[in-house]
């Protein structure tokens, strides 16, 4: 049987006494482009950051592409990039040297890096800034940066948390595209997002948080069934 | 793969980057200063001083000098890269990279390392041009020199860690770094102090890095430089496993 990319089992964070996730369980396939979806502080950047490794987890565990995120860290690492929801890139470096330091971190360097790193500024439109600090790019180009950065090393899994957040509609359009053809390409995609029609557009499936705990875990088209899914995920989400 | 050398050796490079991207506020400023010292108390004043140690008191100043700075510049990159990268998230490419914490505080303290004895060369070639004195031997020169760089660069990762603003940093420098480093022998010998300051003196260990680092210059010390050395070295050792097991542990980088 071939492992999910992510196989989450009853994942619970707690921060003193503040539970931000409460025991959810899901798993993405290979190849899917999943969303997951909640009002803030539901809990999702929490489990994102559970993945990634920039949070402890309380219980439970988490598993990508059948390597535990715990005990087989390095590995599981390999296997996933981030596209943070703030920029983050380091201010002393220019774009290049963000992406190839970035590959650096993941223990690869060497020629076949720059040309990755090529690759990517070309294919994200980013070529003529090369030389430049990220400072000097616009939104969206950090926008596109912050994706190159989360490829760079080749990872099968791509966690983009709220990668369109803040940008107008053209970008948003062109970023779609980029994340579709990225996923046509074989990369696991985890959205999440608070456009609920980027969701519905992009996603084959859906996880719902609220407070911590997971309430649609769904096909899209079988989640939003002859609505919407904004009314289904008011619904859903009612305090 | 067992570990990742080529992230650590990136994360060096990335240091050496901010770095020479920050020269006149890391480099430079530790050179203006000892050229000022050696002019002011060393060439003015110090003609006024018989010999310390066997040498001039200008050539006694300079490897005080050169502790002084490399102290003061190991710690304050240090801490406030670490800070810094905390502050502005970017220490997250490296939390989320297949890096452990070893190699993360490894990359920070032997690029904290690598600096300190870029900065300690400058000196020292001013020493050597200004003054007329080199190191007699460099195996030792080094050995102390790294030996400071780990304790003040494992110093800085772990205020880095614990700071909550700039502010914060500033507090080891200000109230115990520069009085203890004032204090530690670096203008004078403890040949020259009354006994009861000498006795203190013994207990500052800033002392025991001057007086071992300026045995590889003069070949003479007020305390046996054995003694010296292993103070440097628990204490170098001491605060490179804190730091390591604060980085590992996760203290204010992972929530």
């Amino acid at each position: 049987m071939i492992d999910p990319a992510l196989k989450i089992d009853r994942l619970v964070k707690r921060y003193g006494d503040f539970t931000a996730v409460d025991g959810i369980s899901f798993e993405v396939a290979r190849g899917a482009f999943f969303g997951l979806l909640g009002p803030n502080g539901a809990g999702k950047t929490t489990t994102i950051n559970a993945i990634v490794g920039l949070a402890h987890i309380t219980s439970g565990a988490i598993s990508l592409f059948g390597h535990d995120v715990v005990r087989d860290w390095r590995a599981a690492r390999r296997r996933v990039g981030l596209a943070p929801q703030e920029y983050n890139f380091d201010r002393y470096l220019n774009i290049r040297d963000v992406l190839i330091y970035q590959a650096g971190y993941y223990g690869l360097r060497g020629a076949e890096v720059a040309r990755r790193a090529d690759a990517l500024l070309e294919r994200f439109d980013l070529s003529s800034k090369a030389k430049q600090p990220y400072t000097r790019l616009s939104g969206g180009m950090k926008r596109r940066l912050s994706l190159a950065r989360a490829l760079i090393h080749e990872p099968p899994l791509v966690i983009l948390d709220e990668p369109t957040a803040g940008v107008d509609v053209e970008l948003r359009l062109e970023l779609w595209a980029l994340l579709r053809e990225l996923n046509r390409s074989g990369t696991t995609i985890i959205l999440t997002t608070h456009y609920l029609e980027e969701a519905e557009e992009l996603c084959d499936r859906i996880g719902i948080i609220q407070h911590g705990r997971l309430v649609a875990l769904e096909e899209t088209k079988q989640l939003v069934g002859q609505r919407s899914l904004q009314d289904v995920f008011l619904e859903l989400t009612a305090r | 793969m067992t570990n990742n050398l080529v992230g650590f050796e990136t994360l060096v490079k990335r240091e050496m980057v901010r770095t020479f991207s920050i020269i006149n506020q890391v480099i430079w400023p530790p050179v203006i200063q000892t050229l000022l010292y050696v002019f002011i108390f060393g060439l003015a004043l110090g003609s006024r001083i018989k010999n310390v140690q066997g040498v001039s008191y200008a050539q006694f100043l300079i490897p005080g000098l050169i502790v002084m700075q490399v102290i003061d510049q190991t710690y304050s990159e240090g801490s406030s890269s670490v800070f810094q990268g905390r502050f502005m998230n970017s220490i997250q490419e490296l939390l989320i990279a297949p890096m452990s914490a070893l190699e993360i505080v490894l990359g920070y303290v032997v690029a904290g390392a690598v600096r300190a004895v870029f900065i300690a060369l400058l000196i020292t070639i001013l020493g050597v041009v200004f003054v007329h004195i080199a190191p007699a031997s460099w195996a030792l020169y080094v050995l102390t020199i790294g030996l400071i760089a780990v304790l003040f660069s494992a110093l800085g990762i772990i205020v880095g860690l614990l700071a909550e603003k700039f502010d914060h940093i500033a507090v080891l420098t200000t109230f115990f770094i520069t009085p203890l480093v004032f204090v530690g022998g670096v203008f004078t010998s403890a040949s020259l102090l009354p006994p009861i300051a000498r006795k203190i003196s013994f207990f500052n260990p800033m002392y025991h890095m001057v007086a071992a680092f300026r045995f590889s210059y003069t070949g003479q010390s007020d305390v046996p430089l054995g003694i010296s050395l292993a103070v440097v070295a628990i204490l170098a050792a001491v605060a490179f496993g804190v730091a390591l097991r604060m980085t590992a542990a996760g203290v204010k980088l992972r929530t």
